[in-house]
């Protein structure tokens, strides 16, 4: 093949790869390593393509309005009927980790006119809007059947190896 | 005793021995003029002391466990109850019945009735010794009893009730003793004390009203801070304190009169004449204190059901307890005294007396103890904590007897012509 | 009588003086009383019992946080919610336990209801107010402290508590102390942080911030819910508002779940006012009273040493 051939072959590549038939799917279509609790719990293995699954590609189910589906629930509709799609609608960038940081605190209470002050955070954000769903169709709630307990964890809730002996019966001073 | 003095023993009752001019020594004094051979004769010889010697057998180690294995070990105090016998009776119940030493004070030297003074030095030790064993019985209840003084030198914290409690009890023993110094001084031949007490009486008895009121009424006062503790017709934030100040005067009395009747009754030989012959008419006359105080006190605890609206409550179980606890300790006692000052019967009296006595009793008790959680399951304080309660108590008996037996509180101290 | 002569007056008013003088500090705090209300920038917890979902890792984060002693079972262990103390009450704090996570099944309720119970650091505290050592404080972060060092163990704070919150080590014999939440005062609030439970929470059950602003924010969540949570935050005003307030679910009022509703809004030293207030009456009216009295009775007396004296 001629150099003329060649470079017109990779850019016909470079073309195919650009094309909306061979880009990947939205970027989310992975399992994501949910591990900010990794001094109590390992990981959580979050399973994404099962759950859009799951919510018959229902973004709103999770995501509420960020991946620009409208909201059902009319205190939110309000507001978001038209919402658009953000740039990053993963859980992360809106429900801040450490929300009892003082600058996060400052945010929160501070800015006047705030309607969402009491946002969860990262943590909280996870279990209420995993819990209910998981609750009523059968998926796990348990607080180990999502992650695993570390050694620390284990220690810090006096559980597993650190369990505390059986007691026999009877009074302990002043403890009735 | 009684057999010595009917085969001829003196009592001690002056500086000088009888029909010689040696004095008593204090040993002597102590030893009731006895030789230390005849007085432990008497001591074993009376049946009174075999109790007490069993009482202290099993309670000296309970409180020695107190003190080494702590409260836990010893009673039912728990998160719920943390106040068990040891302040619901030594001091809520102990400290209303001491209330003769103010009462008797004010008699004879505010009132200047004189005609009390026979009785007045036994209301005196009365009181003090009652405060005093209040205040043992709070240091078998406090969990630091070390730091007994805290309230006074090291941490204040004078908006609450038990801080004037604590700095009253204090002042007031101090107030008490010095009124019991006369006595003290002419048994050991002092003259200056005696003196200077007799000097400030007036100053004494005023600072003893004064401290006798807001204490007596504090105790009541502790538990307006449980309002919703104490059942509703023991409670009243309003008169609380009324209650318990008010019913402290005829406690008082009436303990004074149940004590000077033991004391005829047990301690005759130490009692003179000038005790026994006006006993009858000076109990008559606490009698009519006492009925005052009475009428007084069952109109205020029912102007506090009505200030709260509580009628309904009588018709529950727990109002059929109040409504006996107050036929028990304030009509019986009230109709009997009436009865007894309309038919001059001393004997009257003391039985009156003797149920008011009970009647006080069950109102601390209730307020502290019974009715207290009611709304919660009722907690029966552990046989530790009443053995403890009992030898203590042995202990004020034995101390008081040991008081009446030796300083002139019974007789008259005869004044030597020197 | 003997005589009442100015020598013996004075003496005697000296003696009077120092009752008055002991006592005269029980009056000062009472009369600069008022209702207090609180720090104006205290923080509180707004407990939403809603989201509870008694997991207890509240209680395993206050373990460690107050270095306090090995439990009795493990925190993962739910079968303390059917533990039962005397009077077939359920679990309260202990020595060993500032807090404590409670079930209730509520007849009508699907889901039990869970709820965390602790000092409630009362902006006026019955501990604070009825404690004679002043062993108490109130901090101007809201959490209200105590100080084991001066206490004398007269547990009158228990009796006082109207929530039932304080414990003692019964079982000391040398050191006996009462043990409470202290909203992580030493180790956390002082440095603007939240108490150790508030952060361990998965469900964010609790939200920490200035009481004021915590108000506002349950009153409009039960504005925006009306059908979810009842429409009453406890702790607001109950015995003169608490820093710790909860809302709960419409279908489990506070009074099933272990709340007592009858509290009122005074606080606590309220009730004892009444008494406070005596005190210096008696201490002002009582001796010129009573001298008053001791010249009555003895009128005829100084009638007598007159006429003998003329």
């Amino acid at each position: 093949m001629g150099i003329k051939k060649r470079k017109l072959l990779g850019l016909a590549l470079m073309a195919a790869m650009v094309s909306p038939w061979s880009l990947p799917g939205p970027a989310s279509a992975e399992v994501f390593e949910l591990d900010g609790m990794k001094n109590l719990y390992e990981g959580v293995s979050f399973d994404h393509d099962m759950h859009i699954e799951a919510t018959g590609e229902n973004c709103t189910e999770c995501h509420h309005h960020t991946a620009g589906t409208a909201p059902t629930d009319p205190l939110c509709v309000t507001c978001h009927a038209k919402s658009p799609e953000i740039d990053n609608p993963s859980c992360k960038s809106c429900h801040v980790k450490d929300v009892f940081a003082a600058e996060n605190m400052k945010k929160s209470w501070d800015t006047p006119l705030l309607h969402h002050r009491d946002k969860p955070g990262l943590k909280a954000a996870y279990h209420q809007n995993c819990l209910g769903c998981h609750e009523e169709n059968g998926a796990p709630t348990g607080c180990t059947d999502c992650h695993a307990m570390t050694d620390a964890g284990e220690k810090f809730y006096n559980t597993g190896k650190y369990a505390p002996e059986p007691k026999t019966s009877g009074h302990g001073g002043g403890n009735h | 005793m009684k057999s010595f003095v009917a085969q001829g023993l003196r009592p001690v009752d002056s500086l000088m021995k009888p029909e010689s001019t040696t004095e008593w020594t204090l040993k002597e004094k102590l030893l009731l003029g006895l030789s230390p051979g005849d007085y432990l004769k008497q001591l074993v010889r009376n049946p009174f002391n075999w109790i007490f010697a069993i009482i202290y057998a099993i309670g000296v180690p309970v409180i020695l466990g107190r003190f080494y294995y702590g409260l836990g070990w010893a009673t039912h105090g728990s998160y719920d109850y943390p106040w068990g016998l040891f302040l619901g009776w030594g001091l809520f119940c102990m400290v209303p019945l001491s209330a003769s030493g103010f009462m008797l004070g004010t008699t004879v030297e505010l009132f200047g009735r004189k005609d009390f003074k026979p009785i007045e030095r036994l209301g005196l030790l009365n009181g003090l010794l009652g405060y005093l064993f209040a205040v043992v019985f709070l240091q078998a209840d406090l969990g630091q009893p070390w730091r007994l003084i805290y309230p006074m030198v090291v941490s204040l914290g004078p908006a609450a009730v038990l801080f004037l409690v604590a700095w009253h009890v204090a002042t007031y023993l101090s107030v008490q003793v010095a009124e019991l110094v006369p006595a003290a001084s002419e048994m050991m031949g002092w003259k200056a004390p005696k003196k200077f007490v007799k000097s400030i009486v007036l100053g004494l008895t005023v600072a003893g009203i004064i401290l006798s009121t807001l204490h007596q009424g504090a105790l009541g006062a502790l538990f307006t801070y449980a309002p919703g503790k104490v059942h509703p017709l023991w409670y009243s934030y309003s008169f609380q304190w009324f209650h318990f100040f008010c019913s402290s005067i005829f406690a008082g009395l009436s303990m004074l009169i149940v004590v000077s009747t033991l004391s005829k009754g047990f301690l005759k030989w130490r009692c003179d004449s000038n005790f026994l012959d006006s006993l009858d008419r000076i109990t008559l006359g606490l009698a009519k204190g006492a009925s005052l105080a009475l009428i007084t006190y069952l109109i205020i605890k029912l102007t506090a059901i009505a200030h709260d609206n509580e009628w309904a409550l009588l018709f529950t179980g727990w109002g059929q307890w109040y409504i006996f606890e107050i036929c028990l300790g304030v009509l019986l006692p009230l109709f009997l005294y009436t009865v007894a000052i309309r038919n001059q019967s001393a004997k009257i009296a003391r039985f009156a007396a003797l149920i008011a006595v009970v009647g006080i009793l069950l109102n601390r008790l209730n307020t502290a103890l019974i009715t207290f959680n009611w709304q919660m399951y009722q907690e029966i304080p552990h046989w530790r904590e009443v053995t403890i309660t009992i030898t203590i108590y042995a202990t004020y008996i034995l101390v008081y007897r040991a008081c009446l037996c030796r300083l002139p509180i019974l007789f008259t101290w005869k004044a030597d012509a020197k | 009588m003997k005589k009442l002569n100015r020598r013996s007056f004075l003496k005697g008013g000296l003696a009077s003086s120092v009752a008055v003088a002991a006592a005269v500090g029980s009056a000062k705090k009472a009369d600069a009383a008022g209702d207090f209300g609180g720090y104006p920038d205290s923080m509180g917890v707004l407990v939403d019992m809603t989201k509870c979902i008694g997991c207890r890792t509240c209680e395993a984060a206050c373990n460690k946080e107050q270095s306090l002693p090995e439990p009795d079972k493990a925190f993962d262990d739910m079968s303390v919610f059917e533990e039962r103390r005397h009077g077939g009450l359920p679990r309260r704090t202990t020595e060993k336990a500032y807090t404590v996570v409670n079930k209730y099944e509520v007849e009508g309720r699907e889901h039990p209801l869970f709820r965390k119970f602790q000092c409630n650091h009362c902006q006026e505290p019955a501990c604070l107010t009825s404690c004679f050592v002043n062993a108490y404080t109130k901090t101007p972060e809201g959490a209200v402290i105590y100080d084991p060092k001066v206490c004398v163990g007269c547990r009158t704070c228990m009796i006082a508590c109207p929530f039932y919150v304080p414990a003692y080590t019964f079982s000391s014999a040398t050191n006996p102390v009462i043990k409470k939440c202290i909203m992580c005062y030493d180790t956390r609030l002082k440095f603007g942080r939240p108490p150790a439970c508030v952060e361990s929470c998965p469900q964010q059950v609790m939200t920490f911030g200035k009481r004021k602003d915590l108000i506002e924010l349950a009153h409009r969540n039960i504005e925006s819910h009306p059908d979810k949570y009842v429409d009453h935050v406890y702790g607001e005003h109950e015995v003169g508002g608490t820093s710790w307030m909860y809302m709960t679910a419409v279908d489990a009022p506070f009074e099933e779940i272990g709340f007592d509703v009858h509290l009122g809004k005074q606080p606590i030293i309220n009730y004892v006012k009444d008494f406070l207030a005596m005190v210096p009456m008696v201490l002002t009216i009582w001796p010129a009273l009573f001298t008053g009295f001791h010249l009555l009775a003895t009128r005829k007396d100084a009638k007598k040493n007159d006429e003998s004296a003329s």
